[in-house]
């Protein structure tokens, strides 16, 4: 089938009607606009093909013409949107046009492809708006806040009329949960001194970083670890070190410039400074282990849209169909974050990196190739072309050179830090003076013991002779048993135990058992009470005092079968030793019972049950049977020695091997061992710090190399001797001392190594790699790439940095911001309303030196900011001419973020702990922290923020505000609310309780009919309250009312 | 009324639908664009990937071929690189998702059922006796080999790409509601890691949780502190009254309105809720269907059996998960036979239990069942009696609403590998679904999140009565 023949149909079909450059305009422009234009527009115009105006579609490609006036049969255009062969068909992608459109366009042509008049070109991209630097407009010479100068210009223009400004006490109350994110007490409500002073008051209190680092941390998608187990799998474990720069930073008041230069490249820029690599957690924060493009794609897209506000993930698979950012673009942005890694590096005093850790960044692989993925697939690079890093080429004009960065020792090689090097001597030496001490007791007890007497075996293998043992129980043997106590019945071909009790009624075995045994007993539960459990005691001592043991237990609320033990007459339950198993009363079960060493596996009625390793084992005690609270009935036992080629299941319980006192001449071993490990460490130390000069640190090398060797040998020795019975493990040791002399001679002859302690945790690359795999000294160099894209980033040059920036602060001032789609400065954001006002704060800002609290100052002091935010007695013109306040005629009420939701509950009920920083605390609703520090990460959120709104994890340039039945209930129904609300009543001090109760929570006082209102309910619960007899009714209705007013519009509302 | 504020666009639901807002906007028939055969879903989703061989779509040729590798058969072409091409890998070099060689016979039989006599596994013979009512779809592949795929299932878009809204928030988006006491979209069981439906939609349009449990249902749903009702009562009063002499100094203040429409809502729902969760009223011979007298059958069966309830009182999808864990039960990489024959047993009795209950109370034709799972099993055996995770083929079965019964739509090939006839990506399951609600995909979309074709799917036209 050909295309010409489903043309000709078209065209016979078709009904001449007549067409004009009108229904080009509403039935062929948009279509080709959202479907063609992006290939064939302003942005790009493949083939020399336009078709954003009719007489560029007239004119056609390079080398053909697409259109033939009155000949739709013979227009390319038509022919290409008809086709579906992959290689003809336009569209490429996506669906093929509409019939109706295709048809459209048939007709259009056929009559004459009539042009509209003075139709325009789309605009070049590189005019767009954002990609201008902005520049400051005249502000005239009125005097006055220029944000109030600007925006009163635009309303001059439109003849709309501001309101007045809200009352004080509600203007106060929205400054102190707009600064510091909590409410003013009464006393704050009144305040009379001048504005600016109570706005300097709360800029510069400590709780105002607070606030505002909740706000970065949505923008900059803060999010704790998650994984499985400890197993890191996003994020990073201890990422609240960047949360706590943030909000150090902002209470610093830090430039904006330098803070982005710090969370992009501070391990650049500030090699040597731990408070300034902990921002490069806006990186680390990416880190996802099982796949490195999502991770890298991750940073890209959210460097672009929360920096730069540019969708540059639009151009991964494809050119970005709106902007001029192409996929090479995309892909030298990723050469820039290529190299760089994540790792833990130590914090004072932690050796451990799951106590604590500080997640940075750094270059790793310096010499790491990126190619183009085609069509975003990783599967498919293009590796004809290597990719070098850049930014994108649209301004690319300001961009500073990459140079690499030498980077300190103290960044490449964390063991040559001083803490470290402290932290690991101290415990080392704590090592050695806990092993004299052990030592000094091992001496002080050889003086005081009897004379040595043979040391009994404990884990050789053994080679005794074969034991076996069987009774069916067919009647009373006292040869075999001792029998204790007056329940035991021998009949019926079993001993039954008739008595349940708690008392030592056993049968206890004669015959000694071997170490390593196999039991298999058949019996049943035939009763008792609670517990009622039966016992199989092993290695009993002659004082009961040592047992090793096994019973089931028929208890009803947890039925089980557990290995347990006494030791010194106290019995301990290992919660590993357990295994729940529904024991019945009444059926016949068959335990097996294999015991080798420490290890014992047990199985039930041929079903394997459960490994245990025992602390220790005493050979020579005797075995039991009994019941405890249970009667029981016992019908057969066997026991026999344990093959030694049976397998056993390992367990996984890492029971210690309770440490006998060792003999003085192991610890003596120990002690050397211990101290060869101290010099190891000096030298190691010393050679660590040696780095950078080369002679230096070949010859420190050589010692620590040496010292390496020794301490290695030195454990080797002692556990020869520690180990002597176990023969796996003095192989092992030989092994280790002979390695150990080996590399000693090296060393003596001037060719030892040494490996650099392990000072640092990298995150693993995938799963699949091993930690142990990555070296413990890093690059000492950096590529410096990320260096040159923060320089690019906050250049005054950069249209976009210092825009998107005012616009996220503006929104969470006012509520809305001032270019609608905050993380889009593109094409598709069209020239905002309030255009100058935006240029003009984002050089404003800059030339504050990027001062967020010269921002918020001068958006506080403003009188837009303090307009009221009722439309009560508005202007009708001004109301009907612009309902959405795009001009700012008035406030916008918001709703509280979820956060200042609860922060201001505890607050309020004065039981806010306001302890900063530190580690991230689990959510909940006895928590007391500010609700910045709850973990927040996708698997854990708090519940009760989750009703507001809480931030996403994943993107969260803007919060929703929804308004759902849930959050009703959750201040409604919610512990937290209920609580806070009867704390809040009592703390309230004065006779009228709810003008009180207004002014601290709604920050206004009541009108009489609220007054009446409240009042009238306050009888209510109270005479409810006295009614159902509950104690202090008076109490009970102030929390009525309280909670009452908590759920009132106007708390969670910022007015 | 100032309607235009961004507040409105994410507040019109939390599965609580139109219930305050989106009905003052849209009616109380939503934005419905054409006359709807269903005006329910019940989604029952099962965790990990169930074996599609060993339940709607057996392949004998499994036992004939068993023990031998894929490419010493006739078979060997359906390891052809080219075919394997679809998928995207989340977890780089993991030990699962991979291809499993060794053919693994059928490790439980089947049989034809009903008039229609398509063959389900002897695993699920209750459904199997409904399957005369089922539209069972053979034909499913999806791209993802790892348990993303459940993210991909629900919102069509593959773990690697953004999240985006699931069928469920799209439902809940598109409809208006029946009942104003209730939630709209409602969840119950073990949910995967991504918590979320709503996503850009906002999370007015996540599931509502809901326990089985008549004292706690949902989160909030009681007072959690010493608070009598009749306090309670006193304080929604004060609460509503306060704000509505509020609404003098707020004239045009949409968002007071919408707060004092959801105090009463939440008041009238936190009454709601727990009766229909209480089973008093139901009869024993109804529990009895739900698998209420056996141990294993009975949670999944209450579960149902409250979706039943929800349906009646107007609650537009109701999901349900069955199988915990991270990656969920169903994932028998090992022990199939043993875990596939215990989880079925759990799910298959009120399964048919629903179905069957629905259609007595003349409720099937108006509720739509569905029945699925992220991705089926390998034909080939992983270890020595498990199987790994299989995106190219699997199946999935519709009930009710509209859908045909008896029908078994598209195939795999002889062992299961690809599909055949008729192959469906995930979202042509949304595709339909939201038809015979009425809806059309195409028209559902936010402005400044641009959804793709492949977001929509496609009706499956032969499935629909």
């Amino acid at each position: 089938m050909n295309r010409w023949l489903i043309i000709s149909i078209y065209c016979w079909v078709g009904v001449a009607v007549s067409v004009d450059a009108a229904d080009y305009l509403s039935d062929i422009k948009p279509v080709l606009k959202a479907r063609c234009y992006a290939c064939h527009g302003a942005l790009k115009q493949k083939a020399g093909l336009r078709l954003d105006t009719a007489a560029a579609i007239r004119k056609g490609a390079k080398t053909d013409v697409v259109v033939v006036p009155g000949k739709p049969a013979e227009s390319e255009l038509l022919a290409r949107v008809l086709s579906n062969a992959p290689e003809e068909r336009m569209p490429p992608e996506g669906s093929l046009l509409k019939p109706q459109e295709v048809e459209a366009i048939r007709k259009w042509i056929g009559a004459g492809a009539p042009a509209p008049e003075h139709e325009e070109a789309e605009a070049d991209p590189r005019d767009h708006w954002a990609f201008q630097v902005p520049v400051k407009v005249p502000l005239g010479k009125g005097a006055g806040n220029p944000i109030d100068i600007l925006l009163e210009k635009n309303r001059v223009a439109r003849s709309l009329k501001t309101q007045p400004l809200a009352e004080r006490s509600i203007l106060i109350r929205r400054l102190y949960l707009d600064l510091i994110g909590l409410p003013p007490t009464r006393a704050q409500l009144n305040d009379q001194r001048p504005w600016n002073e109570i706005v300097d008051e709360l800029l510069k209190n400590p709780q105002h970083g607070e606030r505002w680092a909740r706000h970065w941390m949505d923008i900059w998608r803060y999010t704790d670890w998650y994984g499985l187990g400890k197993q890191l799998r996003n994020s990073q474990k201890h990422i609240w070190h960047w949360r706590d720069w943030i909000v150090e930073s902002l209470n610093d008041d830090k430039g904006y410039n330098r803070m982005i230069q710090e969370m992009i490249a501070a391990d650049e820029l500030a090699p040597e400074d731990p408070e300034a690599l902990r921002a490069t957690g806006f990186l680390a924060r990416n880190y996802y282990l099982f796949n490195r493009t999502t991770w890298l794609d991750a940073t890209i897209e959210h460097t672009g849209k929360a920096l730069l506000g540019l969708t540059l993930n639009c151009a991964k698979c494809h050119d970005h169909k709106y902007d001029p950012i192409s996929s090479v673009d995309y892909y030298r942005l990723r050469a820039i974050f290529e190299p760089h890694q994540v790792r833990l590096d130590p914090v004072p005093g932690v050796m451990d990196f799951e106590k604590d850790g500080l997640p940075r960044v750094f270059d790793n692989h310096l010499d790491i190739k990126t190619y183009l993925h085609q069509r975003g697939d990783p599967k498919n690079p293009d590796k004809d072309r290597e990719i070098t890093p850049a930014v994108p080429a649209i301004l690319a004009h300001f961009a500073p050179e990459i140079k690499p960065v030498q980077l300190p020792v103290y960044a490449y090689a964390p063991a040559a830090r001083d803490h470290v090097q402290t932290t690991h001597l101290a415990s080392a030496r704590a090592a050695v003076e806990a092993t004299q001490k052990e030592l000094a007791e091992a001496r002080k007890k050889a003086a005081n013991a009897p004379k040595a007497q043979p040391k009994p075996k404990s884990s050789a293998p053994e080679p005794a002779p074969q034991f076996a043992f069987h009774d069916d129980f067919g009647k009373r043997n006292d040869e075999l048993w001792e029998v204790i106590g007056r329940g035991w019945k021998f009949e019926k071909g079993a001993a039954h135990q008739t008595a349940a009790t708690r008392d030592a009624e056993r049968l206890a075995l004669r015959q000694k058992l071997p170490r390593d045994f196999e039991m298999t007993c058949r019996y049943t539960h035939t009763g008792g009470s609670l517990y009622r459990s039966v016992t199989f005691r092993f290695d009993v001592t002659a004082d009961r005092k040592y047992v090793n043991y096994v019973y089931t237990s028929a208890h009803a609320p947890g039925p089980k079968l557990h290995v347990a033990y006494t030791r010194d007459g106290a019995s301990t339950y290992p919660p590993d030793g357990l295994v729940a198993q529904p024991i019945k009363i009444g059926t016949p079960y068959t335990l097996r019972l294999a015991v080798r060493g420490r290890l014992v596996n047990v199985w039930l009625n041929d079903k394997f049950q459960i490994a245990y390793t025992l602390p220790d084992r005493k050979p020579g005690g005797h075995l039991e049977l009994s019941g405890f609270d249970a009667t029981v009935a016992f019908d057969d036992i066997q026991i026999k020695s344990l093959p030694a080629d049976l397998k056993l299941t390992e367990s996984k319980n890492a029971a210690p091997e309770l440490k006998p006192v060792g003999s003085v001449e192991t610890i003596e071993a120990k002690l050397d061992a211990a101290k060869m490990k101290v010099a190891s460490l000096e030298a190691m130390f010393a050679a660590e710090k040696a780095r950078g000069d080369e002679t230096a640190f070949q010859k420190a090398s050589q010692l620590a190399a040496r010292r390496a060797a020794e301490a290695s040998k030195a454990v080797g020795e002692y556990e020869l001797k520690a180990f002597a019975t176990d023969g796996k493990k003095v192989k092992a040791a030989r092994a280790k001392i002979a390695n150990a002399e080996k590399l000693f001679a090296a060393a003596k002859q001037g060719k030892g190594t040494f490996t650099p302690l392990r000072a640092a945790k990298k995150s693993l690359e995938t799963p699949a790699h091993k930690e142990s795999q990555y070296p413990t000294v890093y690059p000492a160099t950096s590529t410096g790439r990320r260096t040159a894209l923060a320089r690019w980033i906050i250049s005054p040059k950069n249209p976009l940095t210092a825009r998107v920036a005012v616009n996220h602060v503006w929104l969470r001032h006012f509520g809305e911001p001032l270019v609608g789609s905050v993380d889009d400065f593109g094409l598709r954001a069209k020239r905002p309303v309030q255009a100058e006002l935006l240029d003009y704060l984002a050089l404003d800002f800059m030339e504050s030196g990027w001062s967020f609290r010269h921002l918020h100052r001068l958006i506080t002091t403003s009188r837009a900011y303090r307009l009221s935010s009722s439309t009560v007695k508005t202007d009708s013109r001004t109301l009907t001419a612009d309902p959405n306040n795009f001009y700012y005629w008035r406030m916008n009420t918001r709703r509280m973020e979820a956060q200042v939701v609860r922060d201001s509950l505890l607050q309020l009920a004065g039981v806010l702990d306001t302890q900063m920083g530190g580690p991230s605390v689990n959510p909940g609703d006895a928590v007391r922290r500010r609700s910045l520090y709850f973990k927040h990460s996708r698997d854990q959120q708090d519940k009760f923020l989750k009703m507001f709104n809480d931030a996403d994890h994943l993107q969260c340039y803007r919060r929703t505000e929804s308004i759902v039945p849930q959050q009703a209930l959750a201040l409604v129904n919610g512990q937290l609310a209920i609580e806070m609300s009867d704390l809040i009543a009592k703390r309230m001090e004065g006779d009228d309780f709810v003008e009180l109760s207004f002014e601290l929570l709604l920050g206004r006082k009541p009108e009489s009919t609220e007054r009446q209102a409240c009042l009238k309910a306050l009888d209510e619960l109270k005479a409810i309250a006295k009614q159902g007899g509950k104690a202090n009714p008076d109490q009970r209705a102030r929390r009525g009312l309280v909670h009452a007013l908590l759920n009132h519009n106007d708390f969670v509302s910022i007015r | 009324m100032d309607m235009n504020r961004r507040l409105f666009l994410g507040s019109t639901g939390l599965g609580f639908g139109s219930l305050a807002l989106s009905s003052m906007l849209r009616g109380a028939e939503g934005v419905s664009q054409f006359a709807p055969k269903a005006k329910s879903v019940i989604w029952l989703f099962m965790r990990g990937g169930v074996s599609h061989m060993e339940s709607f779509d057996p392949k004998p040729m499994l036992n004939k071929f068993a023990g031998q590798s894929i490419n010493n058969t006739r078979f060997k072409y359906v390891q052809d690189p080219a075919r394997l091409k679809k998928v995207r890998v989340v977890v780089v070099n993991d030990a699962n998702g991979q291809q499993r060689n060794k053919i693994y016979p059928l490790q439980i039989g089947y049989k034809k059922y009903g008039q229609s006599g398509i063959e389900v596994s002897d695993w699920f013979p209750h459904i199997g006796s409904c399957v005369d009512d089922i539209s069972v779809i053979r034909s499913m592949w999806t791209t993802d080999d790892n348990h993303g795929a459940q993210v991909q299932f629900h919102s069509g878009r593959h773990m690697l790409d953004p999240r985006v809204p699931t069928i469920g928030a799209w439902v809940n988006y598109g409809l208006g509601t029946l009942n104003e006491n209730l939630p709209q979209f409602i969840g119950m069981g073990p949910r995967y890691f991504d918590r979320s439906d709503g996503h850009y939609l906002g999370p007015a349009y996540d599931e509502v949780r809901l326990k089985i449990d008549p004292n706690n249902p949902l989160d909030y749903a009681k007072p959690e502190g010493d608070i009598t009702g009749e306090e309670q009562r006193l304080g929604f009063g004060l609460v509503n009254r306060l704000n509505r002499l509020n609404q003098k100094n707020y004239p045009n203040d949409a968002a007071l309105e919408a707060r004092i429409k959801s105090y009463e809502l939440a008041y009238r729902m936190q009454t709601s809720v727990p009766g229909v969760v209480n089973f008093d009223t139901e009869t024993d011979v109804t529990k009895k269907l739900y698998g209420f007298d056996q141990k294993e059958t009975k949670p999944f069966g209450q579960q149902l059996l409250a979706a039943r309830r929800f349906v009646e009182r107007g609650v537009r999808f109701i999901q349900i998960m069955h199988g915990s864990g991270a990656a969920g039960a169903w994932d028998q990489h090992s022990n199939l036979k043993a875990k596939h024959s215990e989880l079925a047993m759990q799910v298959d009795r009120p399964i048919a239990g629903l179905l069957k209950d629905l259609k007595s109370r003349g409720l099937l034709d108006e509720t739509l069942v569905v029945f699925a799972t992220e991705f089926g099993r390998t034909p080939g055996s992983q270890g020595s009696n498990g199987r790994d995770h299989h995106p190219y083929g699997f199946s999935v079965w519709l009930a009710g609403g509209g859908i045909r019964g008896g029908v078994a739509h598209g195939t795999t090939d002889e062992i299961g590998f690809h599909t055949e006839e008729h192959p469906h990506y995930v979202t042509d399951v949304h595709a339909t679904l939201l038809h015979q609600l009425g809806l059309e995909a195409e028209r559902m979309e936010v402005p400044g999140h641009k959804r793709l074709e492949a977001d929509f799917g496609h009706i499956i036209k032969d499935i629909i009565v």
